[in-house]
């Protein structure tokens, strides 16, 4: 297009979508819109209709457009104007099924079904069954299997014995579509039609019976390869459908049939690599069963479409020995989500002898492959990971996956590994340092970290105050009360975290001074204190912040003033009206957990959102009270949430005694 | 059973439900109802680093703890994927170097100042390869040229600002481009070469969040290559509204070879390319928005 023919256009464009739909023209403005040569025009217009005022107006003037013959681009455009119009499109367009000239039916059941309602959906029904154009049963075909209606379904069923193949085709890719398989006597004669194979072998796929999967690995030993790959996507997706405990009956199946296709490899190996979804799932089926490490890579590659790592773990999982060695040499080539899923089975299947390449790993760079060589290396038992482990006791990015991996190595090759801990702690690591040496020196490291605690650095010291508390309680609070003046605030907040789990209530008068400290994060260490050692004489404080906006101080509050078995009823009414839907939980659960909260939950039910109502309707539950029942079944009446309803039909089948 | 994963805590859909909204909220992202396991897999880590036993307990921590912000982050960093190498989608690439940028250098002749925007960069490859395409083409010796990549992840961008690879990287780099443009650190790392690196300039920036931008001037070329993925279609469209608005009119919009715009926007045209297809931002005479 030359640059003024594209400003011209730009300037349409951006007409249309300024439009003022207020206007008396506004709708024919529209309407020229949908016969304009450039479709971002069209679709401008298209979009338009749903702003005018008076849909009825607008619909029957789209369906005007409809009827213009040679208008092809505008009476897509006004189809998509309908689609967007909504239900005020049904009625007409029903009425438009009964259209003397089949184009225009055609047109009518396709829109309807991308509206999907189910209000058309009797009406395609019967034009499904007894309209006198194939191409029109067939559309009708094809918007059934967007309905999701059981009666839709049945008249698809009853379809796939007409004599027209194309409208079997289009009723077995729509009872497909709709995930409601006929029954399987139906589909065994389709199997054998060249033109039916491959939707019948995806319905046959939504049956997750042996009987079915033995059909379908008949297709796996077929000749051609269209037959083989349709086979391929219905055993994926019975494996998605089967049960855990019945998979290895499945598998036994497929072994069956692959001994006798020593080819197999070589077709699972290229639908491993398709663009296709659904085939790879099936093909992840059948390699989980041959068993063979070079497979390896391409199986790791599929977690490269995430809904399918489970079953890339699974199928990674079924191979051998060998496949820790295969993923490792390929690790360079792997995509990340691959690297990631070889990574996780790598790890699981190291040994000594894996140490050098391990090493090497770890200057690749990415962090992801250093993160999994680290993990790796703990788990390889051998002296000779301890080196390379130790040099990254102080990158702050790798060193508590590192510290980790020593811990588990000291089991076997304990005084190597405090002795790089020390030394690396000599030289300032990082925390999770310390935490390892403690773990595996135990109490006999505490001089050590009492050093630390009065010296090092702010993460260090806060850490130690933690650890020496951990392992030795009365220095612990002893190290606890003068850190508490510590200036750096999170060594503060470990010092009140400590107090809370290890003091009592006559900390109450330190507790004060640190729930009113400047630091959020003491603040919040405190609220939590507060409860944990019974500091009674602090109820007040937190009364008063059950009203703070932030939900973390609210939270908290009600969660301690309910611990200390102090909360009030103006209070857990102020903690119900709190903005946060969090506070709102745990004033509902605290109501209940003092007894007598029936009332609040079922004042609850209505709340707005749909985990305060579904933690209501667990709260009445629990209560056992059935004289609550009334209100929750009217509530349920009422509730579109599906988790929220979940709760209530359980609340209401366990106090009904169902 | 999950042969790998046994003995954690397993995320019940309330769970899952309150994560993924507010993880929503957050940046954009959202996690598929049929993901749940992935979500589970990738934040197990996170709650065993902070001692937590259930996801309960771990969406009140992102919720409710000090170090709230810090750890959603952390979150993010671990739900998304970031999955990028140099010389990623060479068609795209060459359809870019032998055919944009000779229209660009002619629209820009005047001014001679180029600007191209790597939204959702992650480590920086794609970026570095746009620099080193613009070197290569020769066109804009001393003009004023830079390249700016943009993630949400700070962890990534500290590695695209280190430049620093290793062989998963340059899987697709050839031992050309290789000697050109990096320089060898040991047997498996390399660096990029620092007339390269003097593009570019890196910065944080969710694409969710609009005002927070980390580059204030008009692009001439965006690559938003395998981001739109992760989010749902509002989500989308405020990301091609951002990057309508930040493209110069004319300017150039790349998507990863299985995006497209086809009911997300009307607001580009679709240009038909000898060797590949963009989306561009259309002139417009005269008229301004
Ligand atoms: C798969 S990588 C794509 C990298 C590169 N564009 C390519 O195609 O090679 C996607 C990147 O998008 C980033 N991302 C996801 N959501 C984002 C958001 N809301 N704002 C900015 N970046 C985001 C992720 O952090 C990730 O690094």
């Amino acid at each position: 297009m030359s640059e003024e023919g594209r400003n011209a256009e730009e300037l349409r464009y951006r007409a249309l979508l300024a439009l003022d739909v207020f206007r008396t023209d506004a709708r024919e403005r529209l309407v020229e819109g949908l016969h304009d040569e450039s479709w971002r025009v069209r679709r401008a217009a298209a979009g338009g209709f749903a702003r005018v005022p008076g849909r009825a107006a607008s619909v029957e003037r789209l369906i005007s457009v409809l009827g213009e013959r040679d208008e092809t681009g505008a009476r897509n455009a006004a189809a998509e104007a309908l689609v967007s119009l909504g239900s005020a499109s049904v009625g007409p367009l029903v009425r438009l099924l009964g259209h003397v000239d089949p184009d225009q039916r055609k047109f009518a059941a396709d829109i309807l079904g991308q509206l999907a309602r189910p209000e058309a959906e009797d009406a395609l029904v019967s034009v499904l069954l007894e309209d006198g154009d194939l191409n029109v049963r067939v559309a009708a075909a094809e918007a059934l299997g967007r309905m999701a209606g059981r009666s839709g379904a049945r008249a698809l069923e009853r379809t796939l014995n007409d004599v027209e193949p194309l409208l079997r085709l289009s009723a077995l890719e729509s009872l497909a579509a709709l995930r409601q398989p006929p029954p399987l006597s139906d589909v065994l004669p389709l199997l054998n039609n060249p033109l039916l194979k491959r939707s019948a072998y995806r319905v046959l796929g939504l049956i997750p019976r042996l009987e079915a999967t033995e059909l379908v690995c008949r297709g796996l030993g077929a000749e051609s390869r269209s037959t083989r790959e349709a086979a391929l996507v219905a055993l994926g997706q019975q494996a998605a459908l089967t049960a855990p405990s019945l998979r290895s009956a499945m598998d036994v199946a497929v072994s069956q049939v692959l001994q006798r296709l020593p080819e197999a490899s070589g077709w699972v190996a290229s639908a491993l690599e398709s663009e296709d979804l659904e085939l790879r799932a099936g093909a992840l089926v059948v390699a989980a069963v041959l068993r063979s490490p070079k497979l390896a890579p391409l199986v790791a590659e599929v977690a490269q479409e995430e809904r399918l790592v489970p079953e890339v773990m699974r199928t990674l999982a079924c191979f051998g020995p060998e496949t820790g060695r295969e993923l490792l040499a390929s690790m360079g080539r792997l995509s990340f989500p691959a690297r990631e899923a070889a990574g996780q089975v790598l790890v699981e299947m190291v040994d000594a002898s894996f140490v050098p390449e391990l090493v090497q790993m770890l200057d690749w760079g990415e962090l992801d492959v250093k993160s999994v060589a680290v993990r790796a290396l703990g788990r390889t038992g051998s002296r000779d990971a301890v080196a390379p482990l130790a040099q990254l006791l102080s990158d702050p990015e790798m060193a508590a996956l590192a510290a980790r991996a020593l811990v588990s190595l000291a089991t076997s090759h304990r005084d190597l590994v405090l002795q790089v801990l020390e030394s690396a702690l000599e030289g300032g690591a990082e925390p999770a340092v310390l935490n390892a040496l403690v773990r595996v020196g135990g109490t006999a490291k505490l001089p050590l970290v009492r050093r630390i605690a009065s010296q090092a650095s702010v993460s260090l010291r806060a850490t130690a105050v933690e650890v020496v508390a951990a392992v030795d309680p009365v220095g612990g609070l002893e190290l606890a009360r003068s850190a508490l003046v510590d200036e750096s605030s999170s060594v503060r907040a470990a010092a009140v975290r400590v107090i809370g789990q290890l003091g009592d209530a006559s900390m109450a008068e330190l507790l004060a001074r640190a729930l009113a400290d400047s630091a959020l994060e003491v603040q919040l260490s405190a609220l939590e204190a507060v409860g944990e050692c019974g500091a009674l004489e602090r109820a007040g404080d937190l009364e008063s912040l059950v009203r703070h906006p932030d939900g973390a101080i609210a939270f908290r509050a009600v969660r301690s003033l309910a611990r200390l078995g102090l909360l009030r009823d103006e209070v857990l009414a102020r903690a119900v009206s709190h903005e946060d839907h969090e506070v709102v939980k745990a004033a509902l659960q605290a109501g209940a957990d003092r007894g007598g909260g029936e009332a609040l939950a079922l004042e609850l039910l209505g709340h707005a959102r749909w985990d305060v109502r579904a933690a209501a309707a667990r709260v009445l539950a629990d209560s056992g009270g059935t004289s609550s029942l009334p209100t929750m079944l009217a509530a349920l009446s009422l509730e579109t949430d599906t988790l929220a309803r979940r709760a209530l039909v359980d609340a209401v089948e366990r106090l009904s005694g169902r | 059973m999950m042969p790998f994963d046994t003995g954690r805590p397993e995320m019940n859909v309330e769970e899952f439900r309150l994560l993924r909204d507010f993880v929503y909220a957050y940046c954009g992202i959202l996690v598929r109802d049929d993901m749940k396991y992935v979500m589970q897999r990738r934040l197990w880590p996170r709650l065993e680093a902070l001692g937590l036993t259930d996801f309960g307990s771990y969406y009140r921590y992102l919720r409710f703890d000090a170090q709230r912000r810090p750890e959603l982050e952390t979150a993010i960093e671990a739900l998304t994927t970031h999955e990028t190498y140099f010389f990623r989608e060479p068609r795209q690439l060459k359809a870019f170097s032998d055919e944009v940028l000779p229209v660009l250098e002619r629209r820009n002749a005047r001014t001679r100042r180029l600007r191209v925007w790597s939204a959702g960069c992650s480590s920086g490859e794609e970026a570095y390869t746009l620099a080193m395409l613009l070197k290569e083409s020769g066109r804009f010796e001393g003009w004023d040229v830079e390249v700016h990549g943009s993630d949400i992840s700070r962890r990534v961008l500290a590695v695209a600002r280190q430049g620093e690879y290793g062989p998963s990287a340059l899987r697709a780099t050839s031992a050309d481009q290789l000697s050109r443009y990096f320089v060898q650190l040991g047997p498996n790392r390399v660096r990029v070469r620092d007339d390269i690196r003097a593009l570019v300039s890196f910065g944080h920036h969710n694409l969710q969040e609009p005002e927070q931008g980390s580059c204030s001037s008009r692009m001439d070329a965006v690559f938003c290559r395998n981001v739109l993925i992760y989010f749902d279609t509002p989500a989308r469209q405020r990301v091609l509204r951002l990057i309508y608005e930040k493209l110069t009119p004319g300017g150039y919009l790349m998507l990863g070879h299985s995006e497209n715009l086809i009911n997300l926007s009307a607001d580009f045209e679709l240009v038909h390319l000898r060797g590949d297809l963009v989306y561009r931002r259309p002139e417009l005479g005269g008229w301004s928005p």
